[in-house]
């Protein structure tokens, strides 16, 4: 026979057995422990409704035992309890309850200060509902996309009903709702069930079996989960029949082992074949819980059938006794089992996330109570237009004395009287202060008697409301939630393989994956100063800008003199806000045809396109903008050998009056036609070679191969971090910060005053007759120095260190750091923990420049 | 289950007055003619005809706006096609867009990323910035249930 394992011991599984009949067969009574008393719980709504018997199954915490279907080999642990669930040394916690009143925690482990951390430390080990399991594979639930005309959600018969019929309309996707169907002991309803399902096939509805919806957003939309994916739907209507549970009893004793909602009882009997209990007291107020009743002693169970108010029940492993206020009196009965079927509480919580009219109910959820007919018409009577108004009045005896209001936090009555009595008097601070409603049934079972509570307390009606209700509906794990979700969608120039292939460390850097290093980063920077190096620059923002108005485009937008950039020519661009704030840069070409080339950051690609399209709009332009970054590739040659290296693939001319430095000529290496711009970020003689992307990898392997005689290696961004950094430039957001205008980071000399207008230029004007109150600076440090370091002067921090390394072409340790000025000035010695830092002229190599203009 | 081809197209862009684009003829060859903007056309053409579509298209759009621009870039996309009659359900997975007409075309995101749909013979083609064909192949087999071409 098939079994599970439940903690440890062999359970055997009859056929059709969930993980909780299978175990209560096996005599398991406490599935859980409560969250602060840690009193005992069982199984109790027995539908997937509330959080009684959550285990951890195969790993994985927060099952629920009763709709979780039974599987060889499963193995199930409880997840509450010291050391078990069944002897539980922090069942003492029941005892001292009335030393740790509601909200005790917001006010006991105040002072000093140091308690709190312990104080949560020990209460989160107390109060865990199961580990999450930090070893288990990252499972990310595929996501798939619907659009439809019609939405229910609920397979039911409203909900069958209300399918089969909005089928004949248009599109329609019936999410059966997962649970089981509340009638799914009844023949008739099973019968009904058949009929409509058949009908609602036959009239092209597609049914998702065990999905059930965990939210409703605007649009309207929902989420569905299901076994192996989560659905977005997109809907024109939705029809939420999600029908009803009984509501839950509020009495003393209400929480023991034994106590059972109707229906749970029933499926455990009528479906698993389990006897819930040998002296069975059904306390019914409906007619359902009186057929219930027959059910039970089918099963050969001594059932006594009261009608009334449950007053107390009694018990200590489980429920022994029961008092009820009965039309007759107030009667005592012995019981090992007390089934409840008080009165309907709509499933109505994603009905209540949205007021958009295109969501309406059916069945059970605005009736609740419906007879089978009740229910079909008010399903067909939605999906034509016509759908039944909820009701908000309870049908069911509210909690009035004691016992718990919410089983899954613990919250009793008197927990509510006592936060009432301290001045939380309305039903969501009820709520907030108490946590009733927070936990994992989100208020199935409570929510409604919180209301009433705080109506019954003569609450305001703006107070007495039932609490706002949001999505999730049912727990889904941390995989379904990420479901579609990739944190990185990461982008790769042509030469991913390639650098792959030579042992780079690929790193995120922004949205594109780029090379770190190839393996020795201080040869890499040796390589470029000494030799001939290449780099992998394909990620750089690349844009065409052309027509007639393209230079009146750029002139108005960018603070440089554009006219004065000859054909051929090229220039350090820098992009500022309105604000005048610096927020990206780059170089900015000039072709012979009138137009123009522009390259921005890797980073700032896409907010420089759409900036220049939003100016080209607003400034009603002649411009038409291409965006190249994807179709080119880009590959910087490097090093006092850069150009002789170039000599020997190429027969164009490659001297300074041919490309001059800025400046740039289009060529052909190796056969690909490039765009060659003479750069000078790494402060050596260099060529980005602009190129169509299909030819990246051939032109990266003829420059490796013709660079042999040099010993080429390539570069990756930890060595163009150093080499940028010996030639003082600034790497934006690295060095700088949103606010920072030109003259903060020693970048004035690329702002063209003169000019009549440019974006930011009234805001510089501003901001030029103030004096400046933090500028960014070189520094040079007598020690190994630390990025993000403080900079202190006499113990005060002033600063912090931007960027720094060790630089042998420098002579030492060197960085960039941001320093405020102190009483009006600018320090020029500072401390950065034990070491000493000396502000410094930039650039800290070759600060002629000789090398890059070579 | 559908399966998942690289295949090779013919893109050329043409930036141009939205006047002008609105009368402009559309070239042969089979080119496909996107709108992607107002001022923006892609034609999607078979590699072989790239380049005669490109100056068929740079040619009728000269008499209509002088400085237009007209350029070949394949090189910057990705098209990945999904083939089969699941091609539909697999796109599903990938993205919200509803599967064009056969003669239309979708853009929006597709796998988090910016894309166009077209519809083939044989199913879907995905055409998006060539950065990003790993990581939308990648997800078209992960998420989709896609399966790689047989060689």
């Amino acid at each position: 026979m098939p079994s599970l394992r439940l903690d440890g011991r062999r359970v055997e599984i009859h056929d059709g057995d969930t993980v909780a009949a299978a175990a209560f067969r096996a005599g398991v009574r406490t599935f859980t422990r409560s969250l602060k008393a840690h009193r005992r719980r069982g199984l109790y709504c027995g539908t997937g409704d509330c959080a009684n018997c959550l285990v951890t199954v195969d790993g994985l915490p927060g099952e629920r035992a009763c709709v979780t279907p039974a599987r060889d080999g499963m193995r199930v642990e409880r997840e509450t309890g010291w050391p078990s669930a069944e002897r539980d040394a922090l069942a003492i916690n029941d005892r001292l309850h009335r030393f740790m009143p509601v909200g005790f925690y917001y006010k006991v482990f105040a002072r000093p200060r140091w308690l709190w951390p312990v104080a949560e430390r020990v209460i989160r080990r107390a109060t865990g509902t199961g580990t999450l399991p930090p070893d288990a594979p990252t499972r990310r639930t595929p996501t798939r996309f619907v659009r439809v005309r019609t939405l229910v959600i609920g397979g039911g018969v409203a909900g069958l009903a209300a399918a089969a019929t909005a089928a004949g309309e248009g599109s329609v996707v019936l999410a059966d709702e997962a649970a089981p169907g509340a009638r799914a002991t009844d023949p008739a309803a099973r019968d009904a069930i058949a009929r409509l399902t058949a009908e609602a096939r036959a009239a092209g509805a597609e049914i998702l079996e065990q999905h059930a919806a965990i939210g409703i957003y605007e649009g309207p939309a929902a989420a569905l989960l299901g076994p192996d994916e989560l659905v977005e739907v997109e809907a024109e209507h939705v029809i939420v029949a999600t029908g009803a549970l009984e509501a839950h009893g509020v009495f003393p004793g209400n929480d023991l082992p034994g106590v059972w909602l109707g229906r749970g009882a029933a499926r455990m009997t009528a479906i698993h074949g389990v006897t819930i209990g040998e002296r069975v007291v059904v306390v019914a107020n409906t007619e359902e819980g009186a057929h219930l009743s027959e059910a039970l002693r089918a099963t050969g169970a001594t059932v006594t059938l009261v009608t009334g108010r449950v007053l107390e029940a009694r018990g200590t492993r489980q429920v022994s006794s029961v008092t009820v206020l009965t039309p007759e009196g107030r009667r005592a009965f012995a019981c090992d089992a007390l089934v409840l079927s008080l009165g309907w509480a709509p499933r109505d919580t994603l009905l209540r996330m949205t007021a958009e009219p295109e969501v309406v109910g059916a069945g059970d959820v605005v009736r609740p109570g419906s007879t089978l007919a009740e229910a079909e018409a008010s399903g067909r009577a939605a999906a034509r237009g016509q759908a039944d108004q909820p009701t908000e009045a309870t049908s069911w005896p509210i909690a009035e004395h004691d016992g718990y209001v919410c089983v899954c936090e613990d919250v009793s009555m008197h927990d509510l009287e006592r936060a009432w009595d301290e001045g939380w008097t309305s039903s969501e601070i009820l709520k907030r202060y108490t946590t009733a409603t927070m936990g994992p049934c989100q208020g199935a079972l409570c929510s409604r008697h919180l209301a009433e509570h705080a109506r019954a307390k003569g609450a305001a009606p703006a107070a007495r409301g039932r609490t706002t209700a949001r999505p999730p509906v049912r727990a889904p794990r941390l995989g379904d939630l990420i479901g579609g979700v990739h944190e990185q969608v990461e982008r790769r120039t042509a030469l991913h393989d390639r650098h792959v292939a030579a042992g780079a460390r690929m790193d995120h850097s922004g949205v594109w994956l780029r090379p770190g290093t190839y393996g020795d980063v201080g040869e890499e920077i040796r390589v470029v100063r000494e030799r001939v190096s290449v780099m992998d620059v394909s990620t750089l923002g690349k844009f065409l800008v052309a027509g007639v108005d393209a230079r009146t485009l750029l002139d108005q937008v960018f603070p440089l003199d554009v006219g004065a950039i000859a054909p051929g020519r090229a220039r350090y661009l820098l992009a500022l806000d309105e604000a005048g704030y610096v927020m990206d840069d780059g170089l900015l070409a000039a072709l012979g045809d009138g137009s123009y080339f522009l390259t921005s950051t890797s980073g700032g690609a896409d907010r420089m396109e759409a900036w220049l399209r939003n100016w080209i709009d607003r400034l009603d332009l002649h411009v038409h903008l291409v965006n190249q970054t994807a179709q080119l590739g880009a590959i910087n040659v490097a090093g006092p050998n850069a150009r002789d290296l170039l000599a020997t693939l190429t027969d164009d001319d490659l001297s300074r009056a041919a490309i001059p430095y800025p400046g740039h000529a289009d060529i052909v290496v190796a056969g690909v036609p490039c765009r060659a711009i003479a750069v000078g970020f790494v402060g050596e003689l260099s060529y980005e070679l602009h190129h169509p992307r299909g030819r990246s990898e051939g032109l990266w392997d003829a420059l490796l191969a013709a660079g042999e005689p040099w010993d080429i290696r390539p570069h990756g961004l930890d060595a163009l971090d150093v080499l940028r950094l010996e030639k003082g430039h600034v790497y934006l957001a690295q060095d700088t910060m949103p606010d920072d205008h030109p003259a903060k980071l020693g970048l004035r000399w690329a702002v063209a005053s003169q000019k009549e207008t440019f974006v930011g230029k009234r805001a510089l004007e501003r901001m030029d007759a103030l004096p400046l109150e933090r500028r960014l600076v070189g520094l040079r440090f007598d020690g190994a120095p630390q990025r993000g370091h403080p900079l202190a002067v006499d113990g005060a921090i002033v600063g912090r260190i931007t960027s720094c390394a060790v630089s042998e072409a420098a002579g030492g340790p060197v960085g960039l750091g941001w320093v405020r000025a102190v009483d009006g000035a600018f320090p020029d010695q500072l401390t950065a923990g034990a070491v000493t830092a000396t502000v410094s002229p930039t650039p800290f190599y070759d600060p002629e420049g000789m090398r890059l203009r070579a | 289950m559908p399966e998942v081809h690289d295949r090779p197209l013919g893109v050329i862009v043409c930036a141009a007055d939205p006047a002008a684009l609105d009368r402009l003829v559309p070239p042969g060859h089979g080119a496909r003619v996107l709108r992607v903007a107002p001022d923006e056309v892609l034609a999607v053409v078979a590699p072989d005809f790239a380049d005669d579509v490109r100056r068929e298209l740079a040619d009728r759009v000269a008499a209509l706006d002088h400085d237009a621009l007209v350029l070949d870039v394949s090189d910057g996309w990705a098209a990945i096609a999904l083939v089969g009659d699941d091609a539909e359900r697999a796109l599903s997975y990938l993205s919200a867009l509803e599967a064009p007409a056969a003669d239309g075309f979708a853009q929006g995101d597709v796998a988090r990323v910016a894309a166009k749909i077209l519809r083939e013979p044989d199913g879907l083609v995905l055409l998006v910035p060539a950065y990003w064909r790993d990581h939308v192949r990648t997800r078209a087999i992960e998420d989709a249930g896609a399966v790689e071409a047989r060689a």
